[in-house]
């Protein structure tokens, strides 16, 4: 897998020195707290409701054992025993002292990791598809491109004090696991006519208060013209962002404003100044020498006729935990990190551990992390499925219920967020508990549900078959239900059941949704699909009864 | 009280004074003004676009950079100096320390920094990183390589 070369490195280590520099002046009272909130945030460091959270990348997703080794150790010496891994695929810890900031981010800087631009107003960690390269029918491994954005973007001297933040999706697959169009710029490679590789365009996606779904800007951009478009985007950004309106900051309200045919003239008319610029194409040479360290590590093996073990528990934890893998004898396993009580995502140093140990027995050293904050062991071998999930079993790992209505998406809420208006792991704590018969959630199948605190919307509950979102009425907590989201195979944000539910009855109503989808479901039918035919009117009906 | 500059003259590269006008004075006098080799100060909501074909004309431009957080200094540099290829000089005012790479970068050939940095080595936030990834205006960066 990719690991940063020298520059990469170098730029890590100067980034750290100068943040350092930054952060003692502030302690002096050498840099005011407006400014340096700037530019903390620039660095992933928040200020949160007990103390300050770190937010460090991991670029599109993919993390090797050593990488998970060293935040193990800044969790047992900089936190509090664990992290939180978030929708976005990154990691946070969440107490924090500035102090110690620098010697926690040099450390992490020694192998390969950074906390760069994963908050503030620029553009954010490029994500994408946690399967990038594992699956069959995939247009093109979407991490190359990523790392080249990644790099591109990165400290940019025109696009760094952006209106507000900007996040990337990259998308290779022919399934939207990205959730390409409600990012501020989501790109799906692509093949013309011709067989040329390019990209679709989407702006102006984005969840929180007013959830939007990105417009086509582009059908088509060569791939070797990615760099110079994605310039122009920012630029009209840039110059036309709203900047007066803090809730008006993000790309979405400009290109609502003005209108998607109109932002797209804005950016073509930029991008022909820009296109044949020979500084702004991509450096095929140096993707090519990406491509060659994104080659996946394992070769076809021919092991069809290995003895499966037979195991009740295993083999529904199979079911719904494993799937195939485009290179023949391997399977992808995923490991959900929910567990009753804590925040889904939550994962202590000792499981990092294991979970690299894990990965560097049966995964070639290679973990990628997802947006429903679950860990995937991307290259295991048919034959050792079963003796990873006894080593996950023994260690608490292996909980079954990867794509069930158990395995809850869930920002931190009110229990740790300043922003929050309610609370969210107590609330997905229920709805684990309430639904935590194995056999009703293998009837259930696949169904997803999202609680969010507030409107920024962190774990993404519009685009769940069920999300909530967590609001205060008279000092109490309150849910907004959402149902139908959806990015997998089209772009839907979820409809507004109607008014929200006090906390105390949110998790009775989400049981009479599921229940008016198994009523109503055809055999195999997914709960959008249901939500299609049926329509918002039998849900409403019956929780509002 | 601020302590931004509001300047109405400004010394050049040649060390003489040159008078300054706002942005929509210019726009509104540039006829008579263009022949009196007058400076203009662009503010971060001024439109630079429509001093395009009038760049012959300026002496030199001033950016206004107090905003910490207002970003669209850079994008005017940017296109002032790399796409119009403007010749005079674009001078950066009220800047910040821990903005000095990005302005030079995007295109500021000068800055001069608010007073609240007097005192400090500038050098150290001027030569900013030895690696970047990107192509910039003035030519720094890594962009054959990457």
């Amino acid at each position: 897998m990719y690991e940063y070369n020298a520059d990469d490195t170098q730029f890590l280590v100067e980034r750290v020195d100068q943040f350092e520099k930054q952060l003692k002046r502030y302690l002096n009272g050498d840099l005011d707290d407006a400014k340096f909130r700037s530019l903390r945030l620039r660095n992933g460091l928040y200020m949160e409701l007990h103390a300050h959270m770190l937010r460090v990348a991991i670029p599109y997703g993919v993390i090797n054992s050593k990488q998970l080794r060293a935040l193990a150790g800044v969790a047992d010496k900089y936190d509090r025993g664990y992290g939180h891994f978030t929708t976005r695929q990154n990691i946070q810890f969440n107490w924090i002292e500035v102090a110690e900031i620098a010697n926690l981010l040099r450390e992490l800087s020694a192998v390969g990791l950074h906390a760069i631009q994963t908050s503030g107003k620029a553009t954010r960690n490029i994500t994408a598809d946690p399967l990038s390269g594992l699956t069959e029918g995939e247009i093109e491994d979407a991490r190359p491109y990523c790392e080249l954005i990644r790099r591109w973007f990165n400290l940019h001297p025109e696009f760094s004090w952006l209106p507000g933040k900007f996040k990337i999706a990259v998308n290779g697959a022919r399934l939207d696991e990205t959730a390409l169009r409600i990012h501020d710029l989501g790109l799906r490679l692509i093949r013309n006519d011709q067989g040329e590789l390019g990209f679709k365009v989407f702006v102006g996606g984005g969840l929180g208060a007013a959830a939007m779904v990105g417009a086509e800007t582009a059908s088509f951009v060569p791939s070797e013209d990615i760099l110079s478009y994605l310039e122009s985007a920012m630029r009209v950004y840039n110059l036309k962002g709203r900047r007066d309106n803090q809730k008006r900051l993000r790309i979405k309200f400009l290109v609502r404003e003005l209108g998607a045919e109109e932002f797209s003239r804005l950016v073509d008319e930029d991008w022909q100044q820009t296109k044949n610029d020979l500084e702004l194409k991509l450096n095929f040479a140096e993707l090519e020498r990406l491509k060659s360290d994104f080659v996946l590590p394992i070769e076809p093996l021919n092991i069809d006729g290995f003895n499966e073990e037979i195991d009740f528990n295993f083999s529904i934890w199979k079911k719904n935990n494993v799937r195939g893998h485009k290179i023949s004898g391997y399977s992808i396993v995923n490991v959900p990190l929910t567990k009753l009580g804590n925040a889904p995502g939550d994962v202590t140093s000792e499981q990092m551990r294991i979970l690299a140990d894990l990965a560097d027995k049966y995964s070639a050293r290679e973990l990628r992390t997802t947006k429903r904050q679950t860990i995937v062991f991307p290259h295991v071998r048919k034959d050792q499925v079963f003796e990873l999930w006894k080593s996950l079993d023994k260690y608490g790992l292996a909980n079954p219920h990867q794509g069930t209505l158990a395995q809850v998406v869930a920002c931190p809420g009110g229990d740790y967020c300043d922003l929050a208006k309610a609370v969210s792991i107590p609330i997905a704590t229920q709805v684990q508990q309430r639904f935590d018969d194995m056999g009703k959630l293998l009837d259930i199948g696949n169904l997803n549900i999202n609680i969010s605190g507030c409107e920024n919307s962190c774990a993404h509950h519009h685009i769940a078959d069920i999300g909530l979102l967590g609001m205060q009425k008279k000092g109490e907590e309150y849910y907004q239900i959402t149902i139908a989201g959806e990015t997998l195979h089209e772009t839907n944000i979820g409809k507004k059941l109607g008014p929200s539910i006090s906390g105390t009855t949110v998790v009775d109503a989400v049981e009479k949704i599921v229940n008016v989808y198994l009523e109503n479901r055809n055999k195999e039918e997914k709960f959008t699909e249901v939500f299609k035919r049926i329509g918002i009117k039998p849900f409403k009906e019956r929780v509002y009864e | 009280m601020s302590e931004t500059i509001e300047l109405k003259s400004i010394l050049n590269n040649d060390k003489e004074s040159v008078n300054l006008v706002c942005y929509s004075e210019w726009i509104e006098n540039y006829k008579k003004l263009s022949v009196q080799g007058i400076g203009v100060i662009v503010e971060p909501s001024d439109d630079v676009f429509l001093l395009k074909d009038q760049l012959s004309f300026i002496e030199l431009i001033v950016l206004d950079f107090n905003n910490f957080d207002d970003g669209r200094g850079y994008s005017q540099a940017y296109l002032l100096s790399k796409r119009w290829r403007y010749k005079g000089e674009i001078i950066g005012i009220n800047a910040h320390l821990d903005q000095l790479q990005f302005m030079l970068r995007s295109g500021v050939t000068r800055y001069i920094l608010l007073d609240q940095y007097k005192g400090v080595n500038e050098e150290d936030y001027t030569n900013g990183f030895s690696i970047c990834y990107q192509a910039a205006a003035n030519n720094s960066g890594l962009s054959q390589k990457y």
